[in-house]
């Protein structure tokens, strides 16, 4: 298929979409922010027939809050998310991760629906979206079906995302009071990078330094992104003064299976999910002090 | 030399010293430049370059059948449609045109193809059927100098040797007190221009091909199509200016002969060619990566006694202009410093890992790093203060070089390093390096300095022309070869002319890199385009105020004595002739209104034995100071700040300076940290600027710019000499150094990427460990 050969076709609205999709005639594609899809389409890789350009869906495009939880539509741009006092508050890990993702231009297109869509084990809102027990709601034509985010993605750049199906809300639990979060990443550079080792962490806080209960999850170090259990059991077990944050993070080194790239060695990696894990701790607790 | 009547006071000077906003700033800021390639015709076609399959095999069979018949194909080349000499390369034209026999790097081009839209061609190369039998590759420039290698070309893999030798290094090394030796390796870096290779090119109805194609040196790549096509040259014009960006990468020929080809073949109809970021990276020329073995040794009291160098240098597939590097590596290998004793040698060794050739540095970057980093560890190890012992090395104007020859041109070094040991970050690097952030973190503040060649050194013609025309509206048309790649030449000719003339900068045009429209006034390469071509316009401007003058005086009838320059106008008993006037009265007589301007670069006479055409009569110097911050949890660096010290003599445009300091500042500190174009089995696994890190604003510290001026050079136009190449070298021997100050750990391999800083930070707390049990 050449590039001049495929057709885009703009739905006005979300359930005109979902039929464009169920057509099993049509080999189509959602492109949302296009950060990806441009880039794969011009690489040979993703060539449809259709692209089904969805960015103008305004529907799926908000933060809310509802019955204790936040709603995202997949349409929001990671600038939405920054600019969100709402997220600012109650999900700081995620507003941070995004900051993170390329540069700006690319916030202010990408889609978080478009980041969890693409499956990358390297993207960089992922890890906060786990330590915030997500949930996402897949819907089709007529159905829809809810998901834990831990059981959408099966291996890199796939899901569990059937072709008639799209993701058409993102719901977060907030934090509540004691609770902290922190994103880390370590790129080749500060900006315009795809992660060698990004982490997510999320803490609920009982008093002083000690850790009620706490969730870690790794980017770039396993096909998926992972959460790091045996740390988050050893968290709790004695206050997190920074000789406990260093043997929580050396754990972190057991928990991975990352490869070798182009990017970095599989060793490298290894050792950075130590390193982040101790420096988002570090940062953390200085935070929960300062608070 | 004959003085030039540009000696003026400072005072007295108008343009020249001045902060000028550059005359081609305004449309590059606003986007209203269009660069070559970003034009487009109704009637363009689309040019493609179909390119090695493999880094080595060889080729049984092209069959271009099938693409031809592609709908919307209009022509397809290979090496039968090629009129004249299939080759090029600037010193030995070693490179195909079109390959016939066997490739030898995946850049390598076989067929080219010519369509009615890009996508077109793209398809038309998948349908071009080239049969090949794979040969080993050879991927190791050291391994591809053993006699079990694959031979590349006809006379081996060695393509030049280059050797220095003076005084007697093996007793030297007796007498030492002190001997540092280590290896480094340097990275392959890409240009990463913001525009890629491309432009386009059309044949007239009588057979005039004009080639519309960024380059840096017009006339020397007509020279190259012409060889190619069997072509009168002066039935080929070249426009090469304007130019997103080049630093060396457009040196060599980059897809001139190919426009000409296809031109020829689209009956009239212009044809472009516009390389993707990812033909660029496989097929344009890097950074030649280097092995520099160094011996270093010392007295007690800091005073350097021997240097021996071995420099490997991988040059890829072919040597465009790589014998040149390695030779310029060598004569720069000992720093600015008087060794009595020494041993260099150097080789450029062709390897199938791409092509490499010119780049900002020239070689100098890749050595540099090796004799400062000997420098700070002889210092260390005799308790020496890092700046006493350069100084207490560095050669002064009038003394003997390292090579054996006498400095007779101006020498900043020690001033730089004055400056340097003065200014704010140094003198207080104690009290800056321990305001670190968090505890994991650690600072580390260092210097180096290092010098750069200007022109062509022995053995090349270096020669620079300008002319300068009156225009009908009063403006003068500066005219020089030279192209404006970036580094704001353009605003220097204007300013040189409009002191001269004594006019306003707004009344001069430039013209720049057009074998129509200027003289061969020779390349933008070698830090020599602001001195040379200065120094041309500033040679030209007296003939025009001459011309002015004399056609004043005919006018008023009065004898040119008489007449009075004034600023814009000139002047006779209170009556006042205007540019304008001047031109009619040339227009009516019908004579010219145009004058030229020629020179030679000053060179030295004897050549050293050996040394591929040391030593330069020139050189600019500069030192840096850094200061660094190492994440040691994760090996990540960050510079935070830097100083730059240059002595570029006499400075035309502080602003353009520091545009340069600047620049060379952020392309250093990209190569010691972050790019490097990986290539694995002659395979490029560095794709695009995905994977290919350049410093963004992000890791762009604060730079501070203080030029040394005390030292101007006689020979250059108002005492300017060039700075285009030093002001990215010596920074990277600084951060190398300022890693060691933070963390203890060396790094002898770049890129210093976080992984590689990381485990040295490892293998020193392995060692720390063992050796306090």
């Amino acid at each position: 298929m050449l590039v001049s050969e495929i057709e885009v076709v703009t739905p006005a609205t979300l359930k005109e979409c979902l039929t464009m999709i169920a057509n099993e005639d049509m080999n189509t594609r959602l492109i949302a922010g296009g950060t990806d899809a441009v880039v794969r389409m011009k690489e040979g890789k993703w060539r449809p027939s259709t692209w089904v350009n969805i960015k103008g869906l305004r529907e799926l495009r908000y933060i809310i809050e509802k019955d204790g939880a936040i709603h995202i539509g997949p349409l929001t741009t990671h600038t939405d998310i920054i600019k969100s006092s709402l997220l600012q508050k109650k999900a700081n890990v995620l507003v941070e991760a995004s900051r993170e993702v390329g540069a700006i231009q690319m916030q202010n297109v990408g889609t978080i629906g478009g980041n969890i869509g693409t499956a990358s084990p390297a993207g960089d809102t992922l890890p906060a979206l786990y330590v915030l027990n997500t949930v996402l709601e897949l819907s089709t034509r007529n159905s829809k079906r809810i998901v834990p985010i831990e059981e959408f993605f099966t291996g890199p750049g796939r899901t569990i995302l059937k072709k008639n199906e799209m993701i058409t809300n993102i719901i977060v639990q907030p934090h509540g009071e004691n609770e902290i979060g922190i994103f880390q990443k370590l790129g080749p550079r500060k900006a315009q990078s795809i992660s060698i080792v990004n982490v997510a962490i999320s803490l609920l806080m009982e008093k002083d330094r000690q850790v009620l209960s706490g969730k870690i999850a790794f980017g770039s170090v396993a096909p998926t992104i992972i959460r790091a259990k045996k740390c988050e059991s050893i968290l709790t077990l004695h206050p997190l003064t920074d000789e406990m944050i260093q043997n929580v993070a050396k754990v972190a080194w057991k928990e991975v299976m990352p490869i070798t790239d182009v990017r970095a060695t599989a060793e490298y990696r290894r050792d950075m999910a130590s390193s982040l894990l101790e420096r988002g701790l570090y940062r953390l607790m200085r935070r929960w002090e300062n608070k | 030399m004959k003085q030039l009547n540009t000696t003026k006071n400072e005072q007295s000077l108008n343009w020249v010293g001045k902060r000028v906003k550059r005359i081609d700033g305004p449309e590059k800021v606003t986007g209203e430049l269009k660069y070559m390639t970003d034009l487009h015709f109704d009637n363009m076609v689309w040019g493609k370059v179909l390119r090695a399959k493999y880094p080595h095999a060889k080729i049984k069979s092209i069959h271009t059948l099938n693409a031809e018949k592609l709908p919307g194909v209009v022509c397809i080349l290979t090496h039968k449609d090629i009129p004249g000499f299939n080759g090029f390369g600037i010193v030995i034209p070693d490179q195909p045109v079109l390959c016939s026999n066997i490739v030898r790097c995946t850049g390598d081009a076989i067929c080219l193809v010519a369509a009615e839209s890009e996508e077109i061609a793209e398809r038309a190369l998948e349908l071009i059927d080239v049969e090949y039998e794979l040969l080993e590759v050879v991927t190791d420039a050291e391994k591809a100098m053993t006699a079990s290698a694959p031979q590349l070309h006809p006379d081996g893999n060695i393509h030049s040797h280059v050797k220095i030798k003076n005084g007697n290094t093996e007793e030297a090394f007796i007498e030492a007190n002190i001997i540092v030796e280590n290896t480094f390796y340097s990275p392959r870096q890409m240009h990463a221009f913001i525009e890629t290779e491309g432009g386009w090119s059309v044949m007239d109805a009588d057979g005039f091909i004009t080639i519309h194609c960024p380059g840096q040196y017009a006339h020397r790549d007509r020279m190259q199509i012409a060889r190619a096509l069997a072509y009168n040259p002066e039935r080929i014009r070249v426009i090469s200016s304007p130019i997103g960006g080049a630093f060396g990468g457009k040196d060599e020929i980059t897809v001139q002969i190919y426009l000409a080809l296809l031109a020829m073949h689209t009956n009239g109809r212009p044809v472009k060619i516009h390389l993707s970021r990812e033909e660029s990276v496989i097929a344009g020329i890097k950074r030649h990566p280097f092995k520099v073995h160094m011996k270093t040794a010392a007295k007690k009291d800091g005073t350097l006694i021997a240097n021996e160098v071995r420099a490997v240098a991988d040059t890829g597939a072919y040597a465009s202009l790589g014998g040149a590097v390695i030779a310029l590596a060598i004569e720069h290998s000992c720093g600015p410093y008087k060794i009595p004793n020494v041993n260099l040698e150097g080789f450029c060794v062709y390897t199938n890992n791409g092509i490499s050739g010119a780049f900002r540095g020239f070689g100098v970057n890749q050595v540099c790093m090796g004799i400062e980093t000997h420098l700070d560890m002889i210092a260390e190890r005799l308790n020496m203060d890092k700046v006493e012992i350069r100084k207490k090395n560095v050669y002064h104007q009038g003394e003997i070089s390292s090579l054996g020859h006498i400095v007779k041109s101006s020498v900043g070094t020690f001033k730089t390093l004055e400056l340097a040991e003065n200014c704010d970050l140094w003198k207080n690097r104690r009290q800056y390096k321990s305001a670190v952030s968090e505890p994991w973190k650690k600072r580390g503040v260092a210097l180096a300095t290092s010098f750069h060649g200007i022109g062509m050194g022995i053995g090349l013609p270096d020669y620079g022309a300008a002319s300068i025309e009156i225009l009908s509206d009063g403006k003068f048309l500066v005219a020089v070869g030279c192209e404006e790649i970036g580094g704001g030449n353009s605003t220097a000719y204007a300013q040189v002319a409009a002191e001269i003339l004594n006019c306003d900068i707004n009344n001069i045009k430039v013209v720049q890199g057009d074998t129509s429209r200027t003289l061969d006034g020779g390349t933008v390469t070698a830090s020599r385009s602001t001195y040379t071509g200065g120094r041309a316009v500033a040679t030209a401007a007296p003939n025009m105020v001459k011309l002015l003058t004399n056609t004043a005086a005919e006018l008023l009838n009065v004898p040119p004595s008489k007449i009075e320059v004034l600023p814009n106008c000139l002047n006779a008993n209170g009556k006042v002739v205007n540019y304008q006037t001047i031109y009619q009265y040339l227009f009516e007589h019908h004579r010219s209104t145009r004058v030229e301007g020629h020179f030679i670069l000053p060179k030295e006479k004897v050549e050293i034995e050996g040394s591929g055409g040391a030593p330069h009569h020139l050189y600019g110097y500069l030192t840096h100071v850094v200061m660094v911050e190492v994440d040691t949890l994760t090996g990540e660096t960050d510079v935070l700040r830097v100083v730059s010290i240059p002595d570029a003599g006499k400075v035309i445009n502080p602003q353009g300076l520091e545009g340069q300091a600047e620049g060379g500042a952020v392309m250093g500190i990209g190569y010691t940290l972050y790019e490097d174009v990986v290539i694995e089995n002659g395979f490029h696994k560095t794709r695009n600027f995905t994977d290919y890190i350049i410093p963004t604003i992000r890791e762009t510290p604060l730079i501070e710019t203080f030029p040394v001026e005390d030292t101007p050079e006689e020979s250059g136009p108002f005492g300017a000499k060039g700075i285009g190449e030093v002001v990215m070298i010596p920074i990277i021997a600084a951060i190398m150094s300022a890693i060691y100050d933070a963390t203890g750990a060396r790094i002898y391999h770049l890129p210093a990427t976080p992984e590689r800083i990381f485990n040295a930070l490892k293998e020193l707390k392995k060692q720390n460990v063992y050796s306090s049990r």
